[in-house]
């Protein structure tokens, strides 16, 4: 009687997950049902994928919007299979982190067949007859601005300085971005600035870390490094350690540093006084700007093809104001 | 004894046969159906089929690798390489002959690196596991450096069919499967495979070719890996020298799972589909059930500890019987 019971209810449970991939797609706007958006990340890997995410979520939320979730662990297979599950589940929109510029191709085309309005967050697709809208930090011009205040640092100590810049994976088109930029401000100030070292971190903290040893055991004067992203920090902080060059801001000695994203570990290190600079991406306004490029896009809207957010260079000088700004502050508290 | 315990009891048959891991998935399909909304449709089928093509055709080339005793890591770097060596000879172009030549290429590259492989496992006798560790970094950094991290599109229409047509794919994956389990189950060279894997010395000694054997092997690993790379880089319409570097543990994991043996001498092509079958299931299922990504990560981890458990709790019940 029991396993009958047990077989029985099993049935209405089986008939029932069937039954809603039928899927009537929830209705938001007659405010009976929430809408869905799927949300795929290609990796929640470092501390600013996890703050995007959050953010997202958060904006669904505040607006009563269901969330399907999905991580790809950075393969681009795996993220074609999570976005045809989006669709098997009859999204409303989908929000996706891709793992680069061309391989998401497929995955837009594939909602763009599904008439599901598709978003791709921080990292914008190649040009194809996919049709989607890229909200990105303009990598280029925020690192420039970042490395042109570090530069400025590096003017007023009155001598030449021997840089070193860690690139990020050049398989993505944000890490290019920044390596751009960071080209872009050293050129034409070769008088203050040589830059000796160029380490592929492959956004890999430990390849990172041994890149950063093996360059200062090259070039034990390097007194300038820039990090294509914070969450580098740390590894770079121990090799400065273990090279005794990690000193404070006004400290004989201090190496002159800058990063991008805007982490906690970038936030902590300002308010210590060990970094000079970081360009942040404003999380909030791309998660805020996805989610509302998806909605306008399933009201039939005009939408542009790339929003880009400005973001901010965060200094010394600025941190009080701009602090409550930068997603790394908060995750802090 | 084992057959009258199968005799009385069709649940202890089934726990006993070699379906084992088919039932399992089976069992976990029905388990999570009713909590992963989609799982049991149409829709759902043909996502789970088109993702573990390419892993079943990887799986079958290091199942005949692992049956001798051997291991093979870099189908992560074949893969990655042959998808910038075929897409950059494909890029622009858009002409049948293209597009052989491109797939000719990724299939010569693959079994090139497989070739290389074998050389150094049998030639200068080292272990396999270091010689394909190391030809993995080499082979990914060469990809890398060969597009300077960049990935290749505008691949030609006719190419990209071959990864986004399910048909295509399924019937490679179907002619491959079929192929090498013939090849294992009813040829001197599958006999031969499996003696070397259950005693290498005495294998030899019965005139079994070792050397030449070996080099087979991971020369047919590397070409079944170059015909995952054509399926995935006409999927995902790139050329990308980090394409598959995240499907070793699957790869190996599935074969493993399907019940083939690390230590060489058993296993079975089928076995390494039904591993395949049971992983890209519990993938999609997982996913569909909209589990946060660490939940997902730690159930994956869960389910497959329990299911080999439970398969190396039957294998030892079987060897007792």
């Amino acid at each position: 009687m029991r396993f009958n019971q047990l077989v029985f209810a099993y049935a209405m449970l089986f008939l029932i997950g069937c039954s809603k991939q039928q899927g009537d797609a929830p209705v938001a706007q007659s405010g009976e049902k929430p809408l869905t958006i799927g949300v795929s990340f290609e990796t929640l890997q470092t501390e600013y994928w996890v703050a995007g995410f959050e953010a997202i979520k958060s904006e669904l939320k505040k607006r009563n919007i269901q969330v399907l979730e999905a991580t790809a662990d950075q393969d681009a297979s795996r993220q074609l299979q999570q976005i045809k599950n989006f669709i098997t589940r009859k999204v409303d929109g989908i929000i996706m982190v891709p793992k680069d510029a061309k391989t998401c191709i497929p995955m837009i085309r594939a909602a763009n067949e599904a008439k599901i309005p598709i978003a791709l967050f921080n990292r914008p697709a190649d040009k194809s007859d996919a049709k989607s809208v890229a909200v990105v930090a303009d990598n280029t011009k925020l690192t420039q601005e970042t490395v042109a205040y570090m530069i400025e640092q590096a003017r007023k100590s009155g001598q030449k300085h021997k840089a070193m810049v860690i690139l990020g994976d050049l398989g993505d088109i944000n890490a290019i971005g920044r390596r751009d930029g960071f080209e872009a401000a050293v050129k034409g100030n070769e008088e203050i600035i040589e830059v000796v070292a160029r380490v592929p971190s492959e956004w890999n903290q430990e390849k990172a870390q041994a890149g950063v040893v093996n360059a200062l055991q090259a070039n034990p004067d390097i007194s300038f490094i820039f990090t294509s992203s914070d969450f580098l920090f740390p590894s770079i902080v121990s090799a400065l350690k273990a090279a005794n060059k990690y000193k404070k801001i006004g400290e004989s000695g201090h190496v002159i540093l800058g990063g991008f994203d805007g982490d906690a570990t970038a936030y902590q290190m300002l308010v210590d006084g060990y970094l000079d600079a970081t360009g942040v991406q404003d999380v909030y306004f791309e998660a805020e700007q996805s989610v509302q490029a998806v909605l306008d896009m399933r009201a039939g809207k005009e939408v542009p093809e790339m929003i880009l957010d400005p973001g901010f260079v965060i200094h010394q000088g600025n941190l009080k104001e701009k602090a409550q700004r930068m997603w790394g502050a908060n995750v802090k508290k | 004894m084992r057959a009258n315990v199968l005799a009385r009891n069709p649940l202890a048959g089934a726990f006993l046969s070699e379906y084992f891991v088919l039932l399992l998935t089976v069992i976990l399909f029905v388990a999570l159906a009713p909590f992963a909304v989609g799982l049991a449709s149409s829709e759902s089928a043909l996502n789970i089929v088109a993702y573990l093509i390419p892993l079943f055709i990887a799986g079958t080339g290091l199942t005949i690798v692992l049956i001798t005793g051997g291991i093979d890591l870099s189908i992560p770097a074949v893969i990655a390489l042959t998808s910038v060596v075929g897409a950059r000879l494909m890029t622009g172009e858009s002409s049948v002959i293209s597009v052989a030549v491109g797939v000719g290429a990724m299939l010569g590259v693959g079994a090139a690196i497989g070739a290389f492989n074998g050389v150094l496992i049998t030639a200068l006798r080292l272990p396999a596991f270091m010689v394909t560790l190391a030809s993995m970094l080499f082979f990914n950094g060469f990809a890398v450096w060969f597009t300077q991290s960049s990935n290749i599109g505008d691949l030609p229409a006719n190419y990209l069919a071959l990864g986004k047509q399910l048909p295509i794919a399924l019937t490679a994956a179907v002619v491959i499967g079929v192929v090498f389990h013939l090849l294992l189950s009813r040829t001197i060279f599958g006999r031969w495979i499996y003696a070397l894997g259950q005693n290498a010395v005495a294998a030899h000694i019965s005139g079994v070719p070792v050397q030449r054997l070996t080099f087979a092997t991971y020369v047919l690993s590397g070409f079944c890996a170059a015909i995952a790379s054509v399926i995935l880089t006409g999927r995902l319409e790139t050329g990308s020298p980090v394409l598959g570097r995240e499907m070793l543990l699957d790869v190996v994991g599935a074969t493993v799972l399907g019940g083939t043996s690390l230590f060489g001498g058993r296993g079975r092509i089928y076995w390494t589909f039904f591993g395949v079958l049971f992983l890209t299931v519990l993938d999609t299922a997982l996913n569909l059930m909209n589990l946060s990504q660490f939940a997902v990560t730690m159930s994956k981890g869960a389910v497959i500890l329990f299911a080999a458990v439970i398969d190396a709790t039957r294998r030892r019940f079987v060897a007792f019987a």
